[in-house]
């Protein structure tokens, strides 16, 4: 008798410790996705475009005789956009990836506000352009930096 | 117009600092080059003000833009802070998951 009470007992142990791992197993916390070398990649292509985009109207352009009429620049625009939209979906559909997502939705909002001004006062002064390169060429590195911090998860800063 | 950069500066750093404290160390280095590219826009903002390229209306709209420069860069600071939570917190469950396997090979 004693010694079913004991071989009971034991199994009763072991059912817990084993119920417990398999708990502890599917128990990871979670606070952000994992880092994704493609959009990594895609913002990294994206940051090149834009800078390409403003470094060229300063170098190829100039804001006289309607050098930078925006008619000139509009499909450049709507590429540049066209990646953005994509790194926004991109961005948007991944769970808790919040903090990336905003910082795609600032670089979009002011991408469009920049695009209304130039639009508006068809023209754009050196200083604006190298303005403008300098705020996206920042937020692009913000978004970099969410991008690549994902990595801490599995690999420590050195 | 009475407005001292590295004041502002200094003024955001003590402010991440408290927000992120015990990630400090981690995300210093971010957080430098961040106020860094910053100090380097207002000064450009500021010159094109004083030489008279942009308007008092869109100099204040520009210095609006800032705030939202700022958002995108507090977003990737909460990142970098989450992962090493997400980290630790992870590496505290292992260990609890690897003594939870000594136990069981102890009763067998």
């Amino acid at each position: 008798m004693k010694q079913q009470v004991y071989f009971y007992s034991k199994r009763i142990i072991i059912s817990v410790i084993l119920i417990s791992i398999i708990a502890l197993n599917s128990c990871k916390v979670t606070f952000i996705p994992s880092y994704d070398a493609d959009i990594s990649e895609q913002i990294d292509n994206t940051a090149k475009a834009v800078d390409k985009f403003y470094l060229s109207m300063l170098e190829t352009t100039s804001d006289e005789n309607d050098g930078r009429a925006y008619e000139k620049f509009s499909e450049q625009y709507v590429n540049i956009e066209v990646e953005l939209n994509s790194l926004l979906n991109k961005n948007k559909i991944r769970p808790l990836n919040e903090n990336s997502t905003r910082i795609c939705e600032i670089t979009i909002q002011l991408l469009e506000k920049y695009k209304q001004e130039h639009k508006d006062d068809n023209t754009l002064s050196d200083g604006l352009v190298k303005l403008n390169r300098k705020t996206f060429c920042d937020l692009f590195y913000a978004m970099q930096v969410a991008e690549k911090g994902k990595e801490i998860i599995n690999n420590p800063p050195k | 117009m009475n407005f001292d950069i590295n004041e502002v500066l200094a003024d955001m750093l003590s402010a991440i600092k408290d927000i992120v404290k015990d990630n400090w160390d981690e995300v210093k280095a971010t957080a430098n080059q961040f106020l860094q590219r910053k100090k380097e826009r207002l000064e450009l903002l500021a010159e094109l003000r004083i030489n008279g390229e942009l308007s008092q209306e869109k100099f204040e709209s520009r210095l609006s833009d800032e705030k939202l420069v700022v958002e995108a860069e507090l977003h990737a600071i909460a990142v970098i802070s989450k992962a090493i939570a997400q980290k630790a917190a992870n590496a505290a469950m292992d260990i609890l998951e690897k003594a939870v396997k000594v136990a069981i090979e102890t009763a067998l």
